[in-house]
């Protein structure tokens, strides 16, 4: 740990003069990178910053323009995956890769199953293998079990099991803990430095700042496909200078105050609301002008919930109350029409934008049929009307508005989703994680944008994942895990207490449950 | 926000104007629309060169009526189409509407328009009961309107025992026969003025637009306050309407509703109906539209049959035709739609 950016004999893995470019882009562009035995190496960077394309590059995925890899010493020149993992290199990938109809044991052996396909499988041996990696880390399940019956942050874990299995003296792991709740994390860390104590090299992809400074020792840091800086030991790097490093300037995290938006008209309220999805007991109420944060790992219920306010889903028990009166919403329309509620989905590409479509249809899809009126006579000219203004406010960049918004760029994407909602005048809206997949300066503008509206009025439902996010924007802040509300608090704003008092919220639940 | 909604649309700059006037000529030169027109052309010249009697008064006009009904068919199967579906049971709907019409005709002795008005309503009703079992079972449209497409058929064979009406007025058949300027049947123009209210439709109104998106992405058109279930229905029950048109179309050409008039199951339809939008440039997987499209394509391949019979083409090869026509047309889509993404034409 004391000796000062020498990747010295004990580097297992050395990358140098990575380059990678696809049509258009220059992914990765004299990168280097070296993984030292026994050791947890973070790697960082923006979305964009090239770590998807750095990580397939080592694990045969991609083949470099030019550079090289040397693995144990020797020129390391993955074909394919399967080589890669034939080298010793497992992987953890950030999507899940399992097939959730085959069993758990299947899945952790997929890629020795083929080893002879004509073979009968000894499913005996194969499940009692199977135990052995889910004992050691921890999860309390058969390994007969299909895996889709399992849970968000257990399937995490069998995904990991896999990678274990193939005995790899490398293992990446790409965001292994956006599913997983703390304690789960605990556990997870627990394995991971017990691996690293046995020589394994690890290299720790995450947002999660606080979690690379509690576990890691070297840092890489992308930016733009460039080394920020290249396995830097991490002892003596505070948050703001690893952010720094990430975005090539400070943090600027708004200095807005905390504020009280709890007295105005309550615009929206659930009364121990249940869901045919599950929800239980729901109670939540956003006000005038408020902006109130539902935080939660993934696989918490939120968007369902959103989902089922919006009446995509059914609500079973409990009431919904629009502008203090009791809401009939049998279906979306009737959530948007008639009650005035919009949604950003998390998920813009397939549920958020039609993205064949143009700016313009987009944006104007919610008003069609109030701007048709009776008539139901309509022209782009009076959509145009409608719509461009809040195309412009919000500064989306596009050609022109017959541009599809497949063209355009993530953050722009993004920002057209929004603007149909603004154009269609809700006094409700619910933000499902606003800032996936944009770059930081597009993210600060919808904060400002998002912090506008509530103070123009509208109620806000901010979902993230995201804790600085969740702590910058949100007056009020609702924590929810397995399908219920754990807790709320008011945020105040102050960064460390309010992280921590979250997660203990998080965390109560687990503690009851494991009673 | 309040303040920016007084702000008034500018527009965009005259120098992307400029830049987008050439953008919008190459565009057209490079659609689907163009595309057709010239082919239509070339034929034209190709099939008046070899026989002459391509060109001649009769033979244009007999191009214009068959070329109506394949129009029509096309339009039924392009509004479901639209929606990323599709509906096998055309033909058993336009032959069902058909045999109806003939029925209050013939049986109930009703005047024409009424009966028209109750071919059409059968239509209307099954198709609707299409995109009603499509839209609650949640199956895919192929398999729904597979199975309606024997049911409709067999029933309507079942309730006819199978026998033609063709106590037809007299007022009804004589429009289709009927020449206007010696060589245009007004059948064309019931075709063209389908055409021009279906443009209307898919451009000038809310129901259109709702239609297209929904076709393009049903989750994201329902969570912005589309009744996609609703809308598909609507598609699916305006698909049995214009089908109901091409089955009476024919009643009023050939003078008779014949149950066979579409072949076993109405499967003679399904070629042309696929063609036409097809060949037009209408997304199999929804969301994208070219009523103009439809019509050319459809006109297209009734001009080929037309042609290729005159040069005394079996009837055999004809299908083969028009299958390697179908598969090269899906082909050559797609090179132009490489093209034009790679220059981000579209």
């Amino acid at each position: 740990m004391s000796i000062q950016n020498a990747p010295s004999e004990t580097s297992v893995f050395v990358a140098e003069g990575m380059t990678k470019t696809f049509p258009g882009v220059t992914a990765l562009e004299d990168v280097r990178l070296s993984l030292s035995k026994g050791s947890i190496h973070a790697l960082l960077g923006e979305n964009g910053a090239g770590k998807s394309t750095l990580i397939k590059a080592i694990t045969g995925v991609h083949r470099l323009d030019s550079g090289r890899m040397m693995l144990n010493g020797q020129l390391f020149e993955p074909t394919d995956t399967r080589d890669a993992i034939s080298r010793g290199i497992g992987v953890v990938h950030q999507e899940r890769n399992l097939i959730p109809r085959f069993s758990i044991g299947e899945n952790i052996f997929l890629e020795s199953l083929n080893a002879h396909p004509l073979r009968r499988i000894d499913y005996n041996k194969l499940f009692r293998d199977a135990r052995v990696w889910l004992e050691m880390l921890g999860v309390d399940a058969d390994p007969a079990m299909p895996v889709h019956r399992l849970s968000v942050a257990k399937t995490q874990l069998v995904e990991i099991a896999k990678a274990l299995s193939l005995n790899s003296r490398i293992l990446l792991l790409d965001e292994p803990t956006a599913a997983l709740t703390p304690h789960e994390t605990d556990t997870l860390f627990k394995i991971l430095r017990q691996l690293r104590d046995d020589g394994v090299s690890l290299m720790f992809v995450s947002h999660k700042l606080e979690e690379v400074q509690e576990i890691c020792d070297r840092v890489t840091v992308l930016r733009d496909g460039k080394n920020a800086c290249e396995s830097q030991p991490l002892e003596g790097l505070d948050r703001q200078a690893i952010v720094r490093l990430m975005i090539g300037r400070n943090e600027q995290i708004p200095d807005w105050s905390a504020r009280d938006r709890s007295t105005g008209k309550a615009l929206l309220q659930l009364k121990n609301v249940s869901t045919s999805l599950g929800h239980k007991e729901i109670d939540l109420s956003v006000h005038k002008g408020e902006i109130v944060g539902l935080y939660g790992l993934v696989g918490a219920g939120r968007s369902e919930l959103a989902k089922s306010i919006l009446g995509k889903f059914q609500v079973t028990g409990g009431e919904v109350l629009v502008n203090g009166s009791r809401a009939e919403i049998h279906s979306v329309a009737d959530a948007v029409r008639r009650y005035r509620i919009g949604y950003v989905s998390e998920d813009r590409k397939s549920e958020g934008l039609v993205l064949m479509h143009s700016v313009l249809e987009n944006v104007g899809m919610p008003i069609w049929r109030r701007l048709a009126g009776l008539a139901h006579f309509l022209t782009n000219g009076k959509i145009r009307k409608h719509t461009e203004p809040y195309i412009r406010k919000l500064e989306v960049r596009t050609p022109s508005l017959e541009q599809h918004v497949g063209n355009l760029s993530g953050g722009n994407q993004q920002k057209v989703s929004v603007a149909k909602w603004l154009a269609a005048e809700v006094q409700i809206l619910i933000i499902d994680e606003p800032s996936v997949g944009i770059d930081i300066k597009t993210k600060a503008y919808l904060h400002e944008l998002i912090r506008e509206l509530s103070d123009n009025g509208t109620a806000l439902l901010l979902i993230t994942s995201d804790m600085p996010e969740m702590i910058t924007l949100a007056d009020h802040i609702v924590v929810m895990n397995d399908y219920r509300i754990m807790g709320e608090i008011d945020n105040t704003r102050d960064y460390d207490t309010m992280s921590e008092r979250i997660m203990t919220l998080i965390q109560g639940e687990e503690l009851v449950a494991a009673e | 926000m309040s303040g920016t909604g007084k702000e008034q649309s500018v527009g965009i700059p005259p120098a992307e104007q400029a830049s987008g006037a050439r953008l919008t000529t190459l565009r057209i030169l490079l659609s689907n629309e163009f595309g057709l027109l010239v082919l239509i052309v070339l034929f034209a010249i190709i099939f008046s060169t070899i026989s002459p009697a391509f060109l001649s008064k009769f033979s244009l006009y007999a191009l214009g009526r068959t070329s109506a009904v394949n129009i029509m068919i096309g339009f039924s199967m392009m509004v479901v189409i639209i929606t990323g579906g599709l509906n096998l049971s055309v033909g058993s709907i336009g032959v069902c509407a058909a045999m109806f019409g003939g029925l209050l005709m013939q049986a109930f002795a009703m005047p024409w328009p009424l009966a028209v008005c109750g071919g059409l309503a059968m239509g209307a009703a099954l198709g609707a009961l299409n995109g009603f079992i499509i839209v609650r079972s949640g199956l895919h449209s192929f398999i729904i309107t597979l199975a309606t497409m024997s049911i409709f058929f067999g029933v309507m064979i079942f309730l006819t025992r199978a026998e033609s009406y063709r106590d037809i007025s007299p007022a009804f058949t004589s429009f289709g026969r009927m020449k206007l300027a010696g060589i245009i049947s007004p059948l064309l123009l019931v075709s063209v003025v389908a055409g021009i209210l279906l443009s209307v439709l898919f451009r000038y109104t809310a129901l259109g637009r709702e239609m297209l998106a929904t076709g393009a992405n049903e989750r994201a058109a329902e969570l912005s306050g589309i009744r996609v279930h609703r809308i598909i229905t609507y598609c699916h029950l305006l698909s049995g309407v214009l089908a109901g048109v091409a089955g009476l179309m024919l009643v009023s050409r050939t003078g008779a509703a014949i149950p066979s008039m579409a072949g076993q199951l109405g499967q003679d339809w399904l070629l042309p109906a696929f063609l036409g939008p097809v060949l037009g440039g209408t997304l199999l997987t929804g969301g994208r539209v070219s009523v103009l499209g439809t019509f050319l394509g459809s006109f297209l391949v009734t001009m080929l049959t037309t042609g290729l019979l005159l040069m005394q083409v079996g009837a055999f090869w004809m299908q083969t035709y028009l299958g390697l026509l179908l598969l090269a047309a899906v082909l050559i889509d797609m090179v132009r739609r490489s093209y034009l993404t790679r220059r981000k034409l579209i």
